[in-house]
């Protein structure tokens, strides 16, 4: 069932638009991570499901009802922010009995309560600390546990993990999805961090440019984005990109890549003559001494955890970046190779209109 | 060419009515000519210190610093011969992007037309060819972070300091302005220090990684060095990313075999001739173990390591698997896609060349590997 809908919904601001006509649906229990660079409008969504910002049009719908007219404390809505938000003057433990005290739940409800979301975060051993007590990692895990104590059948994360450090941001990635399971909760996951994105969602929204480019599960996102600005925000390094023009000789396609040629899957032919932008991800890169492939000249090694990225220029002075793991045979500046690009790894995109072509 | 050696180097800061702060203690570190230095550790650890000592923008207490063979711990910035890039950028709010870059060209012998070649080459390095007429106030904070880089880059200078140079660059330019940072500092033999909180910069950049904490420089060794043969436990969890697991052990050593339990039920068992006979007697006489194991060292396998997957993400070119062992959680990384359901059972495994065996107590390495650290 879906327990939250949003449809049709649209903001602006005077003449300035945030978003227009977005809509999605969230199963029960479902992850969805609405993801966007900053300014897209992902906080102002939330908060519009939260009944806290008026939609300029269309609404929200919690378990199949308009909750336009549903006050934001009745709507059985959690809520988390980036900067944690708790109430300065209260012990970690009061703030997260604050949203059962203002359900008015019995006094051994509340204790309860607090009891058990404190044991799931691990910050029972802080619970009489007042915020400026506490780290930023417990700050984090106060915050979780007060969007989690009155067991809200919808919660809205709003970029919870922006703040602490990136040790702390590793571990609570992958605590996270069993924490939000065990709650039971209907998640929507505000994040400008790929990787979180792709680690925590069931489903990903891409927000960009006042809509939805594209709703799916993490590998569709990776292996077939719908368009160059999705194929672009998902990948470290992101991935590479030349524009060029589709060309088929006999049965077999190519594309120029700055006066050199190099075959594509010859399923791309139906495309031909048509202008795109040539995607490769990095790690699809692979590089030889041998016959064929793009020419190119190692200019720089730069590891990357435990992998190895090389910045690579084509006789044309196309540069393009390969991702090997360490343990491979890494080349060394200058090394003059051939690169190769894995069709699994390859994209087309239209370069007008930036939608992606099937190949 | 420059090299910079710094020599017993302290720093003391002495605010009035308070107590003194030891930023910096005993520091020595010699940079080669040519070499890209990082110094690296997260905030306080004396590395900013250490490199505003260098700039002259703060005295040593103690020691002494020489470049080239000169001591310049006493000159006035100017007259060190050092450029430097600010992580708070600084550029000049009247001045264009392009003259901010073209700033320290300006006051040099070089001729107006190589000036401008420069400057232009610079701008297009950085990805910010378009902007060189528009000001610092209406440019992005990643543009005017790399035009704070090219004003530093573009100088001829016997040493380039700079602190946390990339920060703020957009995720989707960083990996290809790495790449052409490095290519360019290695074509014009730059001496270069720079300051950074990320180790991703620092790997990516660093021909050697100066690792501090507490104003203690902690280890100073090449990236694959330190991820190898981290000196103590300090290093080995603070540099890899996923963090390396880190286990409180028992060690048995038999004539055949050598035992480490880390847990009720879990012992890692490999053969005696795994390690050499002076590591088995270095381990004879710790009190307290700690075995450290990298994520990419984990592989999925038979065991002895097993428990049950919290999580299994995929991030497209990697797999990260997190399994809870007798309470304890333990993460492996794969370079490929691996599907585990939560909650399943999993073994992983680990060659004894993959270990790390530390002194718990004071946290110095044993060994790497199964040879002496």
């Amino acid at each position: 069932m879906n327990q939250l809908a949003i449809r049709s919904l649209s903001k602006s601001f005077g003449a300035f638009k945030v978003f227009e006509g977005l809509n999605l649906a969230a199963d029960s229990g479902e992850i969805v991570v609405i993801f966007g660079g900053s300014g897209t409008g992902k906080t102002i969504l939330l908060r519009m499901i939260a009944g806290v910002e008026e939609p300029t049009s269309g609404h929200v719908e919690i378990a199949g009802e308009n909750a336009t007219d549903v006050a934001p404390e009745h709507r059985g809505i959690g809520m988390a922010f980036q900067n944690f938000a708790l109430f300065p003057h209260m012990s970690a433990s009061e703030n997260i009995a604050a949203p059962l005290r203002a359900a008015r739940a019995a006094e051994a409800e509340v204790e309860s309560g607090v009891s058990r979301v404190a044991r799931l975060l691990k910050i029972d051993h802080v619970l009489g600390h007042t915020p400026r007590e506490l780290s930023n990692g417990q700050k984090q895990r106060t915050a979780l546990a007060r969007a989690l104590a009155a067991e809200p059948k919808i919660l809205l994360l709003d970029d919870p993990l922006r703040n602490v450090d990136a040790k702390l941001r590793f571990e609570m990635r992958l605590e996270l999805p069993r924490l939000l399971r065990q709650s039971g909760a209907t998640v929507l996951y505000v994040t400008q961090d790929y990787k979180e994105a792709m680690a925590l969602a069931d489903r990903i929204a891409v927000l960009s440019g006042g809509k939805f480019v594209q709703v799916a599960a993490p590998e569709d996102i990776y292996m077939a984005p719908a368009t160059l600005t999705v194929a672009k925000l998902f990948g470290d390094p992101s991935i590479n990109m030349v524009e060029t023009t589709v060309r088929t000789a006999g049965k077999s396609a190519t594309v120029d890549i700055l006066g050199e040629s190099v075959e594509i899957p010859a399923s791309y032919a139906a495309y031909a003559g048509r202008k795109v932008a040539f995607c490769v991800r990095p790690e699809a890169v692979s590089l030889a001494h041998k016959s064929d492939g793009l020419h190119c000249e190692v200019q720089a090694v730069t590891p990357l955890n435990e992998r190895v990225v090389l910045l690579l220029k084509s006789t044309g002075g196309w540069e393009f970046l390969s991702s090997l793991p360490s343990s491979a045979a890494i080349p060394t500046t200058g090394e003059k190779l051939r690169a190769s690009f894995a069709s699994k790894g390859t994209h087309l995109f239209d370069l007008e209109t930036g939608e992606r072509l099937d190949g | 060419m420059a090299e910079l050696v710094i020599s017993n180097v302290d720093k003391i800061y002495r605010p009035r009515r308070k107590k003194p702060v030891h930023a910096v203690k005993d520091l020595n570190l010699s940079v080669n000519s040519g070499e890209i230095v990082a110094l690296l550790g997260s905030s306080g650890c004396g590395k900013t210190s250490t490199l505003r000592m260098i700039a002259g923008f703060e005295d040593v207490s103690n020691g002494s610093i020489t470049l080239d063979g000169k001591a310049i711990h006493t000159l006035p910035p100017s007259k060190r011969g050092v450029a430097m890039a600010f992580e708070a950028y600084s550029l000049y709010p009247p001045l264009t992007i392009g003259d901010n870059i073209a700033f320290a060209l300006k006051s040099s012998s070089l001729p107006t037309v190589e000036q401008q070649t420069r400057v232009k080459a610079m701008a297009e390095m950085l990805d910010i060819g378009g902007i060189l007429n528009r000001y610092p106030s209406s440019v992005s904070g990643g543009q005017q972070q790399r035009a704070s880089l090219g004003r530093a880059l573009v100088r001829d200078a016997g040493l380039y300091l700079l602190d946390e140079p990339m920060g703020q660059l957009e995720p989707q330019l960083r990996a290809i302005l790495r790449g052409r940072i490095k290519a360019y500092l290695r074509q014009h033999n730059c001496t270069t220090i720079l300051v950074t909180h990320d180790q991703t910069e620092a790997n990516a950049l660093a021909d050697r990684i100066a690792v501090m904490e507490g104003g203690i420089l902690q280890q100073y060794a090449t990236p694959a060095d330190l991820k190898a043969r981290p000196a103590n436990l300090f290093t080995g969890t603070f540099v890899g990313e996923p963090p390396m697991n880190v286990f409180p052990a028992e060690v048995t050593a038999t004539t055949k075999s050598v035992a480490f339990r880390i847990g009720e039920r879990t012992s890692l068992t490999y053969p005696r001739s795994d390690f050499s006979s002076e590591v088995v007697q270095a381990l004879s006489s710790i009190k307290k173990l700690a075995i450290g194991i990298r994520p990419y060292a984990l592989h999925v396998g038979k065991g002895p390591i097993a428990g049950q997957v919290v999580a299994c993400q995929w991030l497209g070119d990697q797999t990260h698997v997190a399994i809870e062992v007798e309470g304890r959680t333990v993460v492996s990384v794969a370079h490929e896609r691996i599907k585990e359901k939560p909650g399943s059972s999993l073994a992983l495994e680990v060659s004894a060349s993959d270990l790390h065996l530390f002194d718990a107590e004071n946290g110095n390495a044993i060994a790497h590997g199964g040879q002496l650290a």
